[in-house]
Protein backbone atom coordinates (compact mmCIF):
# COMPACT_ATOMS: atom_id res chain seq x y z
CA UNK A 1 0.00 0.00 0.00
CA UNK A 2 1.20 3.35 -0.35
CA UNK A 3 2.60 5.34 2.52
CA UNK A 4 0.92 8.42 1.53
CA UNK A 5 -2.19 9.27 0.49
CA UNK A 6 -2.53 8.79 -3.48
CA UNK A 7 -3.12 12.56 -5.01
CA UNK A 8 -3.16 12.61 -8.54
CA UNK A 9 -4.44 9.69 -11.24
CA UNK A 10 -2.66 9.52 -14.24
CA UNK A 11 -4.72 8.11 -17.45
CA UNK A 12 -2.35 5.86 -19.94
CA UNK A 13 -3.75 6.12 -23.79
CA UNK A 14 -4.62 2.31 -24.04
CA UNK A 15 -2.62 2.66 -27.85
CA UNK A 16 -1.92 -0.79 -28.51
CA UNK A 17 -2.21 -0.29 -32.16
CA UNK A 18 0.98 2.29 -32.42
CA UNK A 19 4.65 1.95 -30.95
CA UNK A 20 3.58 5.67 -28.86
CA UNK A 21 1.19 3.51 -27.28
CA UNK A 22 3.86 0.96 -25.64
CA UNK A 23 5.67 4.32 -24.69
CA UNK A 24 2.89 5.71 -23.30
CA UNK A 25 2.34 3.02 -20.65
CA UNK A 26 5.74 2.27 -20.04
CA UNK A 27 6.50 5.88 -19.06
CA UNK A 28 3.85 5.80 -16.43
CA UNK A 29 4.89 2.35 -15.06
CA UNK A 30 8.31 4.51 -15.26
CA UNK A 31 6.77 7.03 -12.86
CA UNK A 32 4.21 4.60 -10.42
CA UNK A 33 7.31 2.56 -9.62
CA UNK A 34 10.39 4.85 -9.95
CA UNK A 35 9.64 8.31 -10.37
CA UNK A 36 7.08 9.24 -8.18
CA UNK A 37 6.65 5.33 -6.22
CA UNK A 38 3.08 5.52 -3.76
CA UNK A 39 2.23 9.10 -5.07
CA UNK A 40 0.00 8.52 -8.05
CA UNK A 41 -2.25 5.96 -9.31
CA UNK A 42 -2.57 4.71 -12.91
CA UNK A 43 -6.00 4.65 -14.31
CA UNK A 44 -7.72 1.95 -17.01
CA UNK A 45 -8.57 3.96 -19.58
CA UNK A 46 -11.29 1.57 -21.32
CA UNK A 47 -12.42 0.49 -18.33
CA UNK A 48 -13.34 4.36 -17.40
CA UNK A 49 -14.92 5.13 -20.86
CA UNK A 50 -16.95 2.52 -20.54
CA UNK A 51 -18.42 3.58 -17.65
CA UNK A 52 -16.88 2.09 -14.28
CA UNK A 53 -18.02 4.41 -11.98
CA UNK A 54 -15.33 3.57 -9.59
CA UNK A 55 -12.66 4.91 -11.75
CA UNK A 56 -14.69 8.25 -12.72
CA UNK A 57 -15.51 8.99 -9.37
CA UNK A 58 -11.54 8.96 -8.28
CA UNK A 59 -11.09 10.86 -11.60
CA UNK A 60 -13.95 13.44 -10.38
CA UNK A 61 -12.32 13.75 -6.72
CA UNK A 62 -7.83 13.95 -7.38
CA UNK A 63 -6.35 15.70 -9.78
CA UNK A 64 -5.83 13.74 -13.18
CA UNK A 65 -3.01 13.81 -16.07
CA UNK A 66 -3.83 12.34 -18.89
CA UNK A 67 -1.13 11.29 -21.84
CA UNK A 68 -1.91 10.40 -24.84
CA UNK A 69 0.02 8.13 -27.77
CA UNK A 70 -1.41 10.20 -30.64
CA UNK A 71 -3.29 12.95 -31.52
CA UNK A 72 -6.65 11.18 -31.10
CA UNK A 73 -6.03 12.11 -27.58
CA UNK A 74 -8.74 9.04 -26.33
CA UNK A 75 -7.73 9.75 -22.44
CA UNK A 76 -8.02 13.69 -22.79
CA UNK A 77 -11.25 13.31 -24.09
CA UNK A 78 -12.47 10.30 -22.33
CA UNK A 79 -11.71 11.85 -18.71
CA UNK A 80 -13.09 15.52 -19.55
CA UNK A 81 -15.61 14.29 -20.90
CA UNK A 82 -16.56 11.86 -17.76
CA UNK A 83 -14.96 13.47 -14.87
CA UNK A 84 -14.21 16.83 -15.27
CA UNK A 85 -11.12 18.75 -16.61
CA UNK A 86 -7.63 17.56 -15.96
CA UNK A 87 -4.50 19.27 -14.72
CA UNK A 88 -2.40 18.26 -17.48
CA UNK A 89 -2.62 16.53 -21.15
CA UNK A 90 0.18 15.22 -23.05
CA UNK A 91 0.96 13.52 -26.57
CA UNK A 92 3.60 11.23 -27.09
CA UNK A 93 4.08 12.52 -30.41
CA UNK A 94 4.55 16.11 -29.43
CA UNK A 95 6.54 15.76 -26.38
CA UNK A 96 9.15 13.59 -29.07
CA UNK A 97 8.89 15.82 -31.87
CA UNK A 98 12.67 16.82 -31.71
CA UNK A 99 13.87 13.59 -30.36
CA UNK A 100 15.44 10.64 -31.89
CA UNK A 101 12.67 8.99 -34.03
CA UNK A 102 11.23 5.80 -32.80
CA UNK A 103 12.23 2.26 -34.01
CA UNK A 104 8.55 1.39 -34.31
CA UNK A 105 8.40 -1.69 -32.01
CA UNK A 106 5.22 -2.31 -30.08
CA UNK A 107 6.45 -5.56 -28.06
CA UNK A 108 8.53 -5.01 -25.30
CA UNK A 109 10.65 -7.50 -27.21
CA UNK A 110 11.78 -5.16 -29.75
CA UNK A 111 12.64 -2.16 -27.80
CA UNK A 112 15.56 -0.04 -28.52
CA UNK A 113 17.60 2.40 -27.07
CA UNK A 114 16.06 5.23 -29.31
CA UNK A 115 12.41 3.94 -27.46
CA UNK A 116 13.85 3.28 -23.98
CA UNK A 117 15.42 6.92 -24.22
CA UNK A 118 11.67 8.20 -25.34
CA UNK A 119 10.13 6.42 -22.44
CA UNK A 120 12.65 8.52 -19.96
CA UNK A 121 11.56 11.77 -21.43
CA UNK A 122 7.84 11.30 -21.18
CA UNK A 123 7.98 9.92 -17.92
CA UNK A 124 10.11 12.82 -16.43
CA UNK A 125 7.32 15.37 -18.23
CA UNK A 126 4.76 13.36 -16.50
CA UNK A 127 6.97 13.06 -12.82
CA UNK A 128 7.16 17.04 -13.27
CA UNK A 129 3.47 17.34 -14.11
CA UNK A 130 2.13 15.24 -11.21
CA UNK A 131 4.28 17.28 -8.46
CA UNK A 132 2.72 20.08 -10.03
CA UNK A 133 -0.25 18.90 -9.65
CA UNK A 134 -0.11 17.07 -5.87
CA UNK A 135 1.28 20.80 -4.73
CA UNK A 136 4.46 19.20 -4.45
CA UNK A 137 7.10 20.66 -7.42
CA UNK A 138 9.67 21.34 -6.15
CA UNK A 139 12.43 21.10 -9.48
CA UNK A 140 13.25 17.62 -10.28
CA UNK A 141 13.61 16.22 -7.00
CA UNK A 142 12.54 12.21 -7.12
CA UNK A 143 10.12 11.15 -4.34
CA UNK A 144 11.59 8.91 -1.47
CA UNK A 145 12.74 5.46 -2.50
CA UNK A 146 11.12 2.35 -0.91
CA UNK A 147 7.58 3.16 -1.07
CA UNK A 148 5.59 0.94 -2.96
CA UNK A 149 3.47 1.80 -5.77
CA UNK A 150 -0.04 0.91 -6.11
CA UNK A 151 -2.32 -0.74 -8.82
CA UNK A 152 -4.58 1.63 -9.85
CA UNK A 153 -7.27 -1.19 -11.06
CA UNK A 154 -8.06 -1.45 -8.16
CA UNK A 155 -8.28 1.96 -6.76
CA UNK A 156 -12.10 3.36 -6.21
CA UNK A 157 -13.11 -0.77 -7.40
CA UNK A 158 -16.18 -2.05 -5.12
CA UNK A 159 -14.99 -4.35 -2.35
CA UNK A 160 -16.02 -7.20 -0.56
CA UNK A 161 -15.20 -8.82 2.59
CA UNK A 162 -14.29 -12.42 3.59
CA UNK A 163 -13.53 -14.10 6.87
CA UNK A 164 -10.31 -15.74 6.66
CA UNK A 165 -8.76 -18.13 9.59
CA UNK A 166 -10.41 -15.74 11.71
CA UNK A 167 -9.47 -12.66 9.98
CA UNK A 168 -11.37 -10.22 8.03
CA UNK A 169 -10.04 -9.65 4.76
CA UNK A 170 -10.92 -7.17 2.29
CA UNK A 171 -10.99 -8.10 -1.38
CA UNK A 172 -11.03 -5.59 -4.43
CA UNK A 173 -13.56 -6.18 -7.08
CA UNK A 174 -15.30 -8.82 -5.27
CA UNK A 175 -18.54 -8.18 -6.15
CA UNK A 176 -17.93 -7.96 -9.72
CA UNK A 177 -16.07 -11.41 -9.39
CA UNK A 178 -18.92 -13.45 -7.88
CA UNK A 179 -21.20 -11.51 -10.41
CA UNK A 180 -18.83 -12.22 -13.89
CA UNK A 181 -18.88 -15.61 -11.73
CA UNK A 182 -22.79 -15.82 -11.65
CA UNK A 183 -23.12 -14.88 -15.30
CA UNK A 184 -20.99 -17.76 -16.13
CA UNK A 185 -23.68 -20.28 -14.39
CA UNK A 186 -20.70 -21.22 -12.00
CA UNK A 187 -22.35 -22.69 -9.47
CA UNK A 188 -21.92 -22.48 -5.47
CA UNK A 189 -21.70 -26.44 -5.01
CA UNK A 190 -19.75 -27.09 -8.00
CA UNK A 191 -16.42 -28.73 -7.51
CA UNK A 192 -14.74 -26.42 -9.73
CA UNK A 193 -16.09 -23.31 -7.76
CA UNK A 194 -12.99 -23.19 -5.02
CA UNK A 195 -10.02 -22.73 -7.44
CA UNK A 196 -11.88 -20.73 -9.49
CA UNK A 197 -12.47 -18.34 -7.35
CA UNK A 198 -9.39 -18.23 -5.68
CA UNK A 199 -7.72 -18.48 -9.37
CA UNK A 200 -9.57 -15.18 -10.35
CA UNK A 201 -8.98 -13.48 -6.79
CA UNK A 202 -5.78 -14.04 -7.08
CA UNK A 203 -5.38 -11.76 -10.13
CA UNK A 204 -6.19 -8.51 -7.52
CA UNK A 205 -5.01 -10.39 -4.58
CA UNK A 206 -2.10 -11.96 -2.93
CA UNK A 207 -2.66 -14.95 -1.50
CA UNK A 208 -0.22 -17.27 0.26
CA UNK A 209 0.37 -20.70 -0.78
CA UNK A 210 -0.15 -21.43 3.04
CA UNK A 211 -4.04 -20.13 3.52
CA UNK A 212 -5.17 -21.21 0.01
CA UNK A 213 -7.30 -23.71 1.56
CA UNK A 214 -9.02 -21.40 4.33
CA UNK A 215 -9.32 -18.55 1.31
CA UNK A 216 -11.12 -20.92 -1.04
CA UNK A 217 -13.45 -22.52 1.53
CA UNK A 218 -13.80 -18.76 2.41
CA UNK A 219 -15.03 -17.61 -1.14
CA UNK A 220 -17.35 -20.56 -1.66
CA UNK A 221 -19.21 -19.57 1.22
CA UNK A 222 -19.10 -15.84 0.33
CA UNK A 223 -19.97 -16.64 -3.17
CA UNK A 224 -22.93 -18.95 -2.02
CA UNK A 225 -24.51 -15.68 0.26
CA UNK A 226 -24.14 -13.60 -2.70
CA UNK A 227 -25.80 -15.79 -5.01
CA UNK A 228 -28.62 -15.96 -2.27
CA UNK A 229 -29.03 -12.66 -1.92
CA UNK A 230 -29.29 -11.89 -5.39
CA UNK A 231 -32.29 -14.48 -5.60
CA UNK B 1 -7.10 2.29 -37.45
CA UNK B 2 -3.57 0.93 -39.21
CA UNK B 3 -3.86 -0.56 -43.06
CA UNK B 4 -2.82 -4.00 -43.30
CA UNK B 5 -2.40 -6.15 -46.53
CA UNK B 6 -5.09 -8.89 -45.66
CA UNK B 7 -5.70 -7.84 -41.86
CA UNK B 8 -8.77 -10.58 -41.55
CA UNK B 9 -9.00 -11.09 -38.18
CA UNK B 10 -8.43 -8.26 -35.07
CA UNK B 11 -6.54 -9.59 -32.42
CA UNK B 12 -7.84 -6.84 -29.40
CA UNK B 13 -5.94 -6.90 -25.89
CA UNK B 14 -7.32 -5.45 -22.64
CA UNK B 15 -5.80 -2.27 -21.68
CA UNK B 16 -4.93 -3.72 -18.27
CA UNK B 17 -1.66 -1.51 -16.96
CA UNK B 18 -1.89 -2.08 -13.39
CA UNK B 19 -0.69 -5.61 -13.43
CA UNK B 20 0.96 -8.55 -15.58
CA UNK B 21 -2.30 -10.04 -16.98
CA UNK B 22 -2.42 -7.17 -18.80
CA UNK B 23 0.65 -6.99 -20.36
CA UNK B 24 0.38 -10.59 -21.21
CA UNK B 25 -2.62 -10.03 -23.07
CA UNK B 26 -0.70 -6.95 -25.16
CA UNK B 27 2.42 -8.88 -25.47
CA UNK B 28 0.62 -12.24 -27.23
CA UNK B 29 -1.10 -10.12 -29.26
CA UNK B 30 2.10 -8.14 -30.63
CA UNK B 31 3.36 -11.95 -30.91
CA UNK B 32 -0.22 -12.87 -33.16
CA UNK B 33 0.15 -9.77 -35.31
CA UNK B 34 3.20 -8.89 -35.69
CA UNK B 35 5.29 -12.34 -36.30
CA UNK B 36 2.97 -15.54 -36.31
CA UNK B 37 0.54 -14.20 -38.87
CA UNK B 38 1.43 -10.75 -39.45
CA UNK B 39 -1.04 -11.16 -42.88
CA UNK B 40 -3.72 -12.63 -41.31
CA UNK B 41 -4.31 -10.81 -38.24
CA UNK B 42 -4.30 -6.59 -36.93
CA UNK B 43 -5.07 -5.01 -33.35
CA UNK B 44 -6.83 -2.18 -32.62
CA UNK B 45 -6.97 0.58 -29.62
CA UNK B 46 -9.66 -0.63 -27.60
CA UNK B 47 -10.10 2.74 -25.87
CA UNK B 48 -10.99 3.92 -29.98
CA UNK B 49 -13.27 1.74 -29.74
CA UNK B 50 -14.74 2.51 -26.53
CA UNK B 51 -14.55 6.35 -27.75
CA UNK B 52 -17.14 5.22 -30.34
CA UNK B 53 -14.62 5.75 -33.27
CA UNK B 54 -16.58 5.05 -36.56
CA UNK B 55 -13.82 3.46 -38.15
CA UNK B 56 -12.88 0.80 -35.14
CA UNK B 57 -16.67 0.26 -34.84
CA UNK B 58 -17.00 -0.74 -38.30
CA UNK B 59 -13.90 -3.04 -38.35
CA UNK B 60 -15.08 -4.86 -34.98
CA UNK B 61 -18.73 -5.23 -37.22
CA UNK B 62 -17.02 -6.35 -40.23
CA UNK B 63 -14.30 -8.37 -38.84
CA UNK B 64 -13.93 -11.74 -36.82
CA UNK B 65 -12.23 -10.81 -33.37
CA UNK B 66 -10.36 -12.26 -31.18
CA UNK B 67 -10.56 -10.67 -27.42
CA UNK B 68 -7.83 -11.20 -25.12
CA UNK B 69 -8.32 -10.17 -21.41
CA UNK B 70 -6.10 -10.08 -18.34
CA UNK B 71 -8.37 -9.41 -15.87
CA UNK B 72 -12.19 -10.82 -14.98
CA UNK B 73 -13.65 -7.48 -15.96
CA UNK B 74 -13.79 -8.46 -19.08
CA UNK B 75 -13.10 -4.85 -20.69
CA UNK B 76 -11.83 -6.42 -23.96
CA UNK B 77 -14.26 -8.94 -24.42
CA UNK B 78 -17.29 -6.60 -23.33
CA UNK B 79 -16.83 -3.52 -25.26
CA UNK B 80 -15.91 -6.05 -28.69
CA UNK B 81 -19.66 -6.91 -27.40
CA UNK B 82 -21.02 -3.56 -27.13
CA UNK B 83 -20.15 -1.98 -29.90
CA UNK B 84 -21.57 -4.97 -32.01
CA UNK B 85 -18.23 -7.04 -32.81
CA UNK B 86 -18.61 -10.41 -33.67
CA UNK B 87 -16.73 -12.11 -30.98
CA UNK B 88 -14.62 -15.63 -32.19
CA UNK B 89 -13.20 -15.81 -29.50
CA UNK B 90 -12.75 -14.89 -25.69
CA UNK B 91 -9.16 -15.52 -24.38
CA UNK B 92 -8.36 -14.88 -20.38
CA UNK B 93 -5.13 -14.64 -19.70
CA UNK B 94 -5.80 -15.85 -16.09
CA UNK B 95 -6.88 -19.58 -17.91
CA UNK B 96 -3.49 -19.52 -18.91
CA UNK B 97 -2.09 -19.74 -15.45
CA UNK B 98 -4.19 -23.24 -14.66
CA UNK B 99 -2.03 -26.03 -13.46
CA UNK B 100 1.03 -23.63 -13.76
CA UNK B 101 0.71 -22.97 -9.48
CA UNK B 102 4.12 -21.02 -8.37
CA UNK B 103 4.89 -19.31 -12.07
CA UNK B 104 6.34 -16.25 -11.86
CA UNK B 105 5.26 -13.95 -14.82
CA UNK B 106 6.90 -11.11 -13.78
CA UNK B 107 5.57 -7.72 -13.27
CA UNK B 108 3.28 -4.75 -15.01
CA UNK B 109 6.21 -3.37 -16.46
CA UNK B 110 8.45 -5.98 -17.43
CA UNK B 111 7.53 -9.94 -18.13
CA UNK B 112 9.96 -12.60 -16.57
CA UNK B 113 10.70 -16.32 -17.96
CA UNK B 114 7.52 -17.71 -17.08
CA UNK B 115 5.20 -14.95 -18.16
CA UNK B 116 7.28 -15.21 -22.00
CA UNK B 117 6.60 -18.71 -21.97
CA UNK B 118 2.92 -18.53 -21.30
CA UNK B 119 2.78 -15.40 -22.83
CA UNK B 120 3.84 -17.31 -26.20
CA UNK B 121 1.30 -20.15 -25.60
CA UNK B 122 -1.51 -17.67 -25.33
CA UNK B 123 -0.02 -16.45 -28.27
CA UNK B 124 0.04 -19.56 -30.75
CA UNK B 125 -3.06 -20.75 -29.77
CA UNK B 126 -4.84 -17.55 -31.31
CA UNK B 127 -2.23 -17.77 -33.55
CA UNK B 128 -3.99 -21.38 -34.58
CA UNK B 129 -7.39 -19.84 -34.50
CA UNK B 130 -6.20 -17.18 -36.48
CA UNK B 131 -5.85 -19.54 -39.41
CA UNK B 132 -9.23 -21.69 -38.39
CA UNK B 133 -10.83 -18.28 -39.30
CA UNK B 134 -8.68 -17.88 -42.12
CA UNK B 135 -10.36 -21.39 -43.50
CA UNK B 136 -6.67 -23.01 -42.77
CA UNK B 137 -5.39 -21.14 -45.57
CA UNK B 138 -1.48 -21.48 -46.05
CA UNK B 139 0.61 -18.31 -45.99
Amino acid sequence: MAEEPIKVGIISCAGEEIPEGTISRLAVRRVLEHLRPGQTVSICLPLFLAGNEGEREFARNFSTITIDGCDKRCAQWGTEKYSGPVNAAFVVTEILKDAPPLSGARSGRNLTEADLAAVDLVAAQLAEALDQAAGTYTGSQPAAAGASSVCGCAVGLPSGAIQVNGKTVEIAGLPLIFQQCQEDGLAADSPDTPARLLAVVRVYHAVDDSEEQAYAAALVEAYRTSLASDR
Amino acid sequence: MAESANGNVLVIPCSGIGKVHGLMAREATYRVVDDLEPEASDTLCLALLVKGDEEAVKAVRTRPCITIDGCPKLCSYKNVQLAGGTIAESVRVVDAFKGRKGAQPGTATELAGDGWTITDEIAQQIAARVRELCGGKER
